[in-house]
Formats: C-alpha cells, sequence, structure tokens
C-alpha cells in the first residue's frame, strides 16, 4: 500500500536559483504536518514543486503510488489544475484571491468538480460553519475585505472540494496574533480526511496540534523536530 | 448637441467596444495581445458576403414577402459572421495559442504570431477577392427616422441595438455561467485560478472563441454601414487595441466606457468645422495618451476600488 505522499530527491528552483536540495518527504494519509523554517529556506517552493508552479524541478513525487512529479524546465502551472482536480487542495501564500469577485463565486470557483458544484450550496454553508464573519459577507467584493477575512476565503475556496492533500501555505502570515490563532484554531478542528501540509514560521502555532513537525533549512529537510526539542 | 451627432457617435462606440472588450477579455484571461483580431473582422465580413451571396436565390425563392426575406438575410448575415468569427478563434487557438502557450515569453510570441497571421489573412483575401470594395446586403434598408428633427438612419440604430443585445447577452454569460466564472476568476488571478482547478489550456479555447465571434458581430455591423474590402480590418484592430488599453485591459466596462468616449470624441471632432474628418485619429490618440500619462492603468483604474 503506496504512502498518500512520498517525495524523493525533489529539486526545484527558478531559472539559475536552486531552492530546494534533494527533499525527502513522506506523508501518511490523514497525518496533520507542520512545516517550519525560516523565511526563504525553502517551505513555499516546496509545495508550488508538489503543484507544478515553480519554475523548473526534477526528482519523484507520488500521490497514492501515481508519479506527479519528474523532471520539468518549462510550463510552471500548466500541470496544476490537473493536480487539483486529482486532490490536491491548495490554500497558498498571499491568498490568491480575485478581487473583483465576491465571497459565493470564490468558494463556488473551490467547487471544481462535478459533485461538489451540485451540491455547492450546503457547501458553502459548511464554510460558513467554519468561518462565521464570511456569512455576513456572503455578497461583498473580496479585493475589498481585510487580511484575515481574505485568509478565511482563499482555505474556504481550497475546501470546497474533497482533496487527498491539503497544502496551506504560512496561514498566519500577516494576520493580527488574535486572528490567526483563530484560523489555525479554524485549521486544526477541520473534519477533513486528508492529510495536511501547514508551513508556518510561528512554531507555536503548531506545537501540541500537528501530528509530526518537519523543518526545512536552507533548501534542506532538517529531519522531524521533535516537540520537545522545539518546546 | 444634435442627435444625429449622438447617435454617430454611439454608431462609432457599438462597433469599437465589441472589437475592445474581445481584445480586452483576452489579455487577461489568455494573455494573447491578439493582433489577428482584425484578420477575423475581415474574415467574418468576406464569410458574411459569400454567405448572403449563396443563400440569396435560396432566400428569395423561399420567401415571398420582403420581411422575412430581409429576416432570413440578416440572419445569414449575422450568423456567418459570428461562425466564421469563432473559427478564427479556434484556428489562432491552434496556432497561436497551444503550440506556445508554456514557452517563455509566451505573450511576445503570441503577439508576433498573431501580427504574422493579421498580415497572412490579409494578403491572402487580397490575393483571392481582389481589393475591390464588396457591398454587403443592407438588411436594415436605406430609410431613416426622423425623431426632434434629427434623422436617424436605419443601419445606425440596427448597428447600436445589435451591438447593444450582443455584449448584453457576453456580460450576462459571463456573469451567470460556470464557464464565465472560471473565464472571470482567470481575468483577475490566474495563480488562483489554477489552485480551483480551471485549465487555461481547456479555458482558452472557449475565450478566443468568443472574441473572435464578437469581432464577427462587429464586421457584420460594420458591414451595414461601410464597403468590405481585405483591409478593412486595420482601423477596428487599432481602434479596439488603443480602446482596450484606454479602459485598462481586463477592465471590461473599462472599455465600454472607452468605446462610447472615443465615439463621441471621434463624431465631435469630426463635426467641429476647422478640424473636421482629417483630424480625427490625432485627436483621438492624443486623448489616449493623455489619459494614459495621467493614469496609466487606464479608465478601469478609476472603477476598480478594490484593495491591492
Amino acid at each position: 500500500m503506496p504512502e498518500l505522499l512520498e517525495i524523493r530527491q525533489l529539486s526545484a528552483g527558478y531559472g539559475p536559483l536552486r531552492v530546494l536540495h534533494e527533499i525527502d518527504l513522506t506523508v501518511k494519509a490523514g497525518e496533520r504536518i507542520g512545516l517550519v523554517g525560516l523565511n526563504g529556506h525553502g517551505k513555499t517552493t516546496l509545495i508550488r514543486a508538489i503543484t507544478h508552479m515553480t519554475g523548473w524541478q526534477q526528482g519523484s513525487v507520488q500521490l497514492d503510488g501515481a508519479e506527479i512529479g519528474g523532471a520539468r524546465s518549462l510550463g510552471a502551472g500548466r500541470r496544476t489544475p490537473g493536480l487539483v482536480r486529482r486532490g490536491i487542495g491548495v490554500a497558498p501564500q498571499g491568498d490568491a484571491i480575485f478581487p473583483g469577485l465576491s465571497v459565493r463565486k470564490h468558494l463556488e470557483c473551490g467547487a471544481h468538480t462535478r459533485a461538489a458544484w451540485r451540491e455547492r450550496k450546503t457547501r458553502i454553508d459548511r464554510i460558513f460553519d467554519i468561518f462565521p464573519p464570511l456569512r455576513e459577507l456572503e455578497h461583498a467584493l473580496v479585493g475589498k475585505l481585510s487580511g484575515g477575512e481574505r485568509r478565511m476565503v482563499s482555505i474556504g475556496r481550497m475546501l470546497m472540494t474533497e482533496a487527498r492533500l491539503y497544502l496551506v501555505d504560512e496561514p498566519s502570515l500577516g494576520l493580527a496574533p488574535k486572528i490567526s490563532q483563530r484560523v489555525m484554531e479554524a485549521l486544526w478542528s477541520l473534519p477533513v480526511e486528508g492529510a495536511m501540509i501547514i508551513a508556518e514560521q510561528n512554531v507555536a502555532l503548531l506545537t501540541g496540534r500537528a501530528d509530526r513537525i518537519v523543518g526545512m533549512h536552507a533548501g534542506r529537510m532538517r529531519g522531524d523536530v521533535g516537540h520537545v526539542e522545539l518546546g | 448637441m444634435d442627435l444625429g451627432l449622438v447617435i454617430y457617435a454611439l454608431n462609432l462606440a457599438a462597433i469599437y467596444a465589441l472589437m475592445a472588450i474581445g481584445i480586452s477579455i483576452l489579455w487577461s484571461s489568455v494573455g494573447i495581445i491578439n493582433m489577428a483580431h482584425g484578420a477575423t473582422f475581415a474574415i467574418s465580413g468576406y464569410a458574411a458576403w459569400l454567405a448572403t451571396g449563396a443563400a440569396k436565390p435560396l432566400i428569395e425563392a423561399t420567401f415571398d414577402s420582403g420581411l422575412w426575406t430581409t429576416v432570413a438575410t440578416a440572419s445569414t448575415l449575422v450568423g456567418a459572421a459570428l461562425i466564421a468569427g469563432a473559427i478564427c478563434g479556434a484556428i489562432i487557438y491552434l496556432l497561436a495559442f497551444l503550440p506556445i502557450h508554456d514557452k517563455p515569453n509566451f505573450p511576445v510570441r503570441a503577439l508576433i504570431i498573431t501580427l504574422g497571421l493579421n498580415i497572412m489573412t490579409v494578403q491572402g483575401l487580397l490575393w483571392t477577392f481582389g481589393p475591390r470594395n464588396q457591398g454587403l446586403p443592407k438588411v436594415f434598408g436605406f430609410g431613416r427616422w426622423e425623431i426632434w428633427g434629427a434623422k436617424i438612419r436605419y443601419d445606425q440604430a440596427g448597428t447600436i441595438i445589435g451591438a447593444a443585445i450582443i455584449m448584453a447577452l457576453t456580460l450576462a454569460w459571463l456573469r451567470y455561467s460556470r464557464r464565465g466564472l472560471e473565464i472571470r476568476a482567470m481575468m483577475q488571478n490566474g495563480e488562483g485560478a489554477a489552485y480551483s482547478g480551471i485549465s487555461r489550456q481547456v479555458t482558452a479555447l472557449p475565450v478566443l472563441m468568443l472574441t473572435g465571434a464578437l469581432a464577427g458581430m462587429a464586421a457584420a455591423l460594420l458591414s451595414q454601414t461601410i464597403f468590405f474590402s481585405p483591409t478593412a480590418g486595420v482601423v477596428p484592430l487599432l481602434m479596439g487595441l488603443t480602446i482596450a488599453l484606454l479602459g485598462g485591459l481586463g477592465s471590461v466596462p473599462g472599455a465600454m466606457i472607452g468605446a462610447v468616449l472615443i465615439g463621441f470624441l471621434e463624431a465631435i471632432v469630426g463635426a467641429i468645422p476647422f478640424l473636421g474628418q482629417r483630424y480625427v485619429m490625432f485627436a483621438t490618440f492624443a486623448f489616449i495618451i493623455a489619459v494614459l500619462i495621467v493614469r496609466p492603468r487606464g479608465i478601469g483604474g478609476l472603477l476598480d476600488d478594490t484593495r491591492e
């Protein structure tokens, strides 16, 4: 039985710049993994490499035993929609929102599979239960929302379709401590079955909640970091 | 300002808006500055000319009354132009999008390829049909109404109404259909669209066909006012591009407002005795340059009140 996600010898970067150096990482089904590391050490690039958003990449990435990696020097983003449809949900850094669409339309965009699109009403309701502040903003343009509300929209869009693997990039970035705590709280208490990788600088937001915390340093895995060490 | 001038301005605005909206949507969603939009325009005009010519005997044999003949001719004309425009869009998809969309510098490559397609098309049309002007059947007739002392020609009224209908349909489709939602998402944030499972490869085809059909509609409508020649697409392309820029590339309302502004500017400059038609292009471009110096994001930037 293959693991949910198996990354072997993954290197990636942009143009002449190599950001990731032979990364190995295995994710089991249902696991919640915290990915920690300083700014610029490759957390975001790892998430982008899994979804083919880096400039180039090489190395093996297997989702449920199917190869989704390989060597690639062009076509950033070309396979991304296909990978999303195969069950990778992403809440990217910077939220990648559509400023001129309403909250509801955003969430509808997230319902990309046929089944999700058919039950989009109930699913949107469920997102509103997870993030209650969004309910009143249903018809507001997302371009006018605050940073915290945008983050909720971005994560909500990711949750509209069940994924096997959720990639959440820096959910606390740029948010006031109280709001980032609320966002993290919502993430931890999600009743999702898929595995989740949360890239985060603030280790305190991960300790005690993540099943496993892995560290990144200078584009390499620092191995599993125990909770005790970090505490 | 007299009503005739207003109607003339709106007539120009209708044609320009159809061209500019297509260019604007295509650039912001797919990333092509479509220099072949003028070729699409010209081919659609010729397709409408050929189709109405071929269908004429059939239409005359089938219908006796004048009204039904007109309706059948009009449907043939508009249908042929729309279909030809959409087919041109599909060809541009095959030649200028699919082979190069994941290569570096895609926008520049696409610009060069579509420019090449445009030149080839004009030469091809010259080769096939010669430089002669072709008159398409005037489906709106030659009459005119008199309203408050102003004379409105049927073709002007028909153009304005036809363009308004097709633009309303396009906007409604973009607003309420699922495909339209995907296109709008792609226009606003390509990365967010990719993470929502929206594929640029798949969505580019309907976008190109839609914008091509809009150019075809512009050709069908303009053919009611002018004669058609192989170079008929040059001015609409030029005006469409500059108005799309003026409106702020990617902003559909911006392109519409830009088209109305330029339409009125053209009509007014043309009507001022000491300026006249000679100075229309000069005044238009001076205005567009002035606006872009003051507001580099164009009119769309004024409408857009979202946070960065």
